[in-house]
């Protein structure tokens, strides 16, 4: 039996906000269905907010300052992640892009990721997949099929009392549990081992 | 232990006059600060390459051969030459007439450079940047260290049957630096020759710096050139100094505030705080180095970055009193101090002749 990382990346913006309440049900989902599969979990959730400046300053420098630089550390070496944020001017938040633009770009590669988004209306839930999706394919993340969109009506006040967006929240949680348990290591650290002098020459005029 | 300066060569407005200095002024102004470093007692100028304004060095030998006229024992260097854009054939040949010119006192930094438009204008395309710093090196390499060089690669026309002229004084090639902040590539490189590997040491936090230091240490051992601590390191810096703390800062901010890399960015606190950016009292300076041994092992180059973000030369050339008086002799001292016996100094044409002598002397008692 082995630990299990889950970083959770919320981007909303007031306390509490509905962002934050649906990356920390996205995580509790997880949680749980990682512990039925015989794993222990450690879990981060981390509000953006709290980092925002640091990461401009990453943005502006490549120097990720303050708590960013432990975020970062704890993103690379997580063995899943929940990424959450607002719709905001139909897309993902500009802070929620900044973040994922600063983080190393290995550090996503293959890494499984449960996408959340929320919004005050329906008829932004396609943000997942026109906005979200794209992204973490460039990255070559491996995004967990069930994605999920919470609008207004989702948390109790719909026909069905919010008992749907529960359902979608296990639904996900046992996928992103699946990737992360089966998640394969990364592959060699180019710090630890770096490709051979010869290897780099391979092709080249020597 | 070498101690120096290094230039990036901007011409940047002076944010708390709004002057912009003219080319004129920023490349005299490069020449009068490489003049003055001699004079306070540092060992090493360096100058960048760049060829897109707001930068003026474009052309790195003929200031270095101007300098180079006028000193006396000044090591000039650069920060760095372009490997990938340049033609090797073109840097072996420059860099071997400036030696002669400059009775020895060279050596080169490689780079790669990060403005991606800058390598079609030279025909080529910075997706392949590793690979031309790889080839264009290996060409470079050979055509220092044989007479008749044939050759055929990927990014350059052949040669066939090709003397670059003149030949390196003395047979002895200049001492070449590879500069990289996150390459591992580039830190084998120069683990798989002997070289040195420098880090500029001004944007990353010291941990990444490490990563990569030790990677090059590790190797250069592995590859046969002596310990992992013996290896040849040189370290990047920046600093502002008054005699008071509160001065310094105070003077600085609007520089930093304003200066094209930072401007938007971090507070000043916040990038001293992350970075080795110092700005403060020499003995703050002195401080701050002596903690780049604790962190990177002991290390052979420190060049010091002080003409930059639009600091008017008035202010540089007090920096450089400061260094030169100041910081300079004490960090000389501390360092000499904790460094042990086996681990060697920079090499400079006069420790690679003497090298080069002794294994000839040494060859000779063989077939003798």
């Amino acid at each position: 039996m082995s630990t299990r990382r889950i970083v959770t990346v919320s981007a909303g913006m007031s306390t509490p906000s509905s962002t934050r309440m649906l990356a920390d049900r996205l995580t509790e989902a997880t949680e749980k269905a990682l512990s039925e599969r015989g794993e222990q979990v450690q879990t981060r959730v981390v509000e953006l907010r709290d980092v925002a400046h640091d990461i401009m300053n990453a943005m502006t420098t490549r120097v990720p300052t303050g708590e960013l630089r432990g975020v970062l550390e704890d993103l690379g070496e997580a063995d899943g992640i929940i990424a959450v944020t607002p719709v905001f001017n139909a897309s993902y938040s500009g802070l929620f892009k900044s973040f994922f633009d600063i983080v190393e770009p290995d550090d996503l590669d293959g890494m499984p990721v449960l996408m959340g988004a929320t919004g005050g209306s329906p008829r932004h839930s396609l943000v997942l997949e026109h906005a979200l999706r794209p992204m973490f394919s460039y990255t070559r993340s491996t995004v967990v099929p069930t994605g999920v969109y919470a609008a207004s009506e989702d948390w109790g006040s719909g026909e069905n009392g919010g008992r749907e967006l529960g359902q979608r929240i296990d639904r996900a949680g046992r996928q992103l549990a699946m990737l992360a348990t089966e998640r394969a290591p990364k592959g060699a650290d180019p710090f630890e081992e770096p490709t051979p002098f010869a290897d780099l020459m391979s092709g080249l005029g020597t | 232990m070498q101690f120096g300066i290094f230039s990036v060569s901007d011409v940047t407005p002076d944010p708390t006059t709004g002057r912009t200095p003219t080319e004129a002024e920023r490349i005299k102004a490069m020449v009068r600060i490489a003049l003055k470093a001699e004079e306070v007692g540092l060992d090493v100028f360096a100058t960048g390459e760049h060829h897109n304004p707001p930068f003026v060095a474009s052309s790195p030998t003929t200031m270095l051969g101007y300098i180079a006229a006028q000193t006396e024992r000044l090591q000039l260097s650069t920060s760095t030459t372009l490997i990938t854009t340049n033609d090797p054939v073109k840097i072996a040949e420059d860099f071997a007439m400036l030696q002669h010119l400059a009775d020895g006192r060279v050596d080169v930094m490689m780079g790669r450079g990060n403005t991606g438009p800058v390598y079609p204008w030279f025909g080529y395309d910075i997706r392949e940047g590793i690979n031309l710093a790889l080839e264009h090196y290996n060409l470079l390499h050979r055509l220092w260290r044989e007479d008749v060089v044939d050759w055929q690669g990927k990014f350059r026309t052949p040669l066939q049957g090709f003397t670059a002229t003149p030949r390196p004084l003395d047979g002895v090639p200049p001492f070449v630096w590879h500069g990289s902040i996150r390459s591992p590539e580039i830190a084998e490189q120069a683990a798989f020759y002997g070289d040195g590997f420098f880090h500029n040491n001004i944007f990353w936090p010291a941990t990444h710096t490490r990563k990569l230091i030790s990677l090059y240490r590790r190797r250069y051992e592995y590859y046969g050139h002596g310990k992992a601590e013996e290896a040849i390191v040189g370290l990047g810096g920046q600093v502002f100094m008054r005699k008071n703390s509160q001065d310094a800062v105070k003077e600085f901010r609007p520089y930093f505030d304003n200066a094209p890399v930072y401007g938007g960015g971090p507070s000043l606190e916040e990038f001293t705080r992350e970075t080795p950016l110092t700005v403060g009292s020499p003995q703050e300076v002195i401080d701050r180095t002596l903690g780049f041994r604790e962190m990177f092992g002991d290390y052979q180059r420190q060049l010091f970055l002080m003409d930059h973000a639009g600091l008017p030369l008035k202010t540089v050339l007090e920096q450089l009193d400061l260094l030169g008086e100041e910081v300079v002799p004490v960090l000389r001292k501390e360092f000499a101090a904790k460094k042990p016996d086996h681990v060697p100094d920079a090499p400079t044409h006069a420790s690679l002749l003497a090298a080069k002598k002794a294994a000839g002397e040494g060859e000779q008692e063989e077939q003798e």
